[in-house]
């Protein structure tokens, strides 16, 4: 073995005797320890939009693209659910007071989206849902999240749903 | 003391495995540094609403702290306004908030959250404008 290269082989040593050093045990992955108790499942702000808020604004628009309206009330109903619930589990997020800016950026959009579906009135539903992905986005520009852009589906991403009435 | 190139590229390696191990082992972070939010003290942030509860866009708001300068502003698309805070020197406790727009006269400015313990976390003022 040349002598030069011995500094190269030291380095390399102290690497793999590091790597594996701070490896977790086999009991604890990165993710955790499986013999741990169940932690309370406290999902974030991000998380709930992604779970509630997303794909039932998504559904709401396909079901009143396709002029479902019992599906686009039902679709209205759980979105509403989901803002109550994202305000319930996170009434302050960063400081700022989420009840408030959901009633500020959805609040009238959901009440007349009620009455357009309520009324099967398309032109009126569009209308609203307009505002109402728009109040999104303000809200989201409001809370530094600008680059969240939500816009009314124009493909539906729930291949095992058909949004079409079923007569 | 005098390295051979060899010898002394082996050190460099050495010692970028190991500043590489510290990071990957969770020793070493960087980049936090340029978040000088800290020093910013408390942002301000609130609502401005009508005597129902409305909100309301595109109104004024002044910031001031008392006797040393003011922030002027307006509201957006849901009726709120932030602006980043005095310094931490600033007692929030001196700084008042004030709104404004035509057709309306200010009705009552109400504090809703007091100054947190994380300087990240804003202070929230509400202002209420009355119809003339």
């Amino acid at each position: 073995m040349h002598r030069k290269s011995l500094p190269l082989l030291l380095a390399l040593a102290v690497f793999m005797a590091g790597a594996v050093w701070s490896r977790p045990g086999a009991a604890e992955s990165e993710y955790g320890d499986a013999n741990a108790q169940p932690a309370p499942f406290n999902p974030q702000m991000s998380a709930l939009m992604n779970m509630l808020i997303q794909p039932r604004h998504a559904k709401l628009g396909l079901a009143g693209k396709a002029e479902n309206w019992p599906l686009a009330a039902y679709a209205l109903k759980e979105l509403r659910q989901g803002f109550l619930v994202v305000s319930h589990a996170v009434p302050r997020w960063k400081g700022l007071p989420v009840p408030d800016l959901v009633d500020a950026a959805v609040g009238n959009p959901i009440r007349t989206l009620d009455a357009a579906v309520k009324m099967r009135f398309r032109t009126q539903f569009d209308q609203e849902y307009a505002k109402l992905t728009a109040g999104c986005n303000a809200c989201h520009a409001t809370t530094d999240h600008s680059f969240v852009v939500i816009k009314q589906p124009d493909a539906s991403a729930f291949p095992n749903q058909d949004f079409e009435l079923k007569r | 003391m005098k390295l051979p190139a060899r010898g002394a590229a082996g050190v460099l390696v050495a010692a970028t495995c190991m500043l590489s191990l510290a990071a990957w082992a969770g020793g070493s972070g960087f980049g936090d540094d340029d978040d000088n939010t800290d020093e910013a003290g408390p942002s301000y942030f609130g609502f401005v609403r009508d005597t129902a509860g409305a909100t309301i866009p595109d109104a004024k708001v002044t910031v001031s702290l008392k006797d040393r300068l003011s922030i002027v502003t307006r509201t957006d698309a849901l009726g709120t306004y932030k602006v980043p805070g005095f310094g931490t020197d600033a007692n929030p406790n001196d700084v008042e908030v004030a709104c404004s727009k035509d057709g309306y006269k200010q009705a009552r400015v109400v504090r809703r959250s007091m100054p947190n313990p994380d300087p990240k976390i804003p202070v929230e003022t509400e202002c209420t404008l009355q119809r003339i």
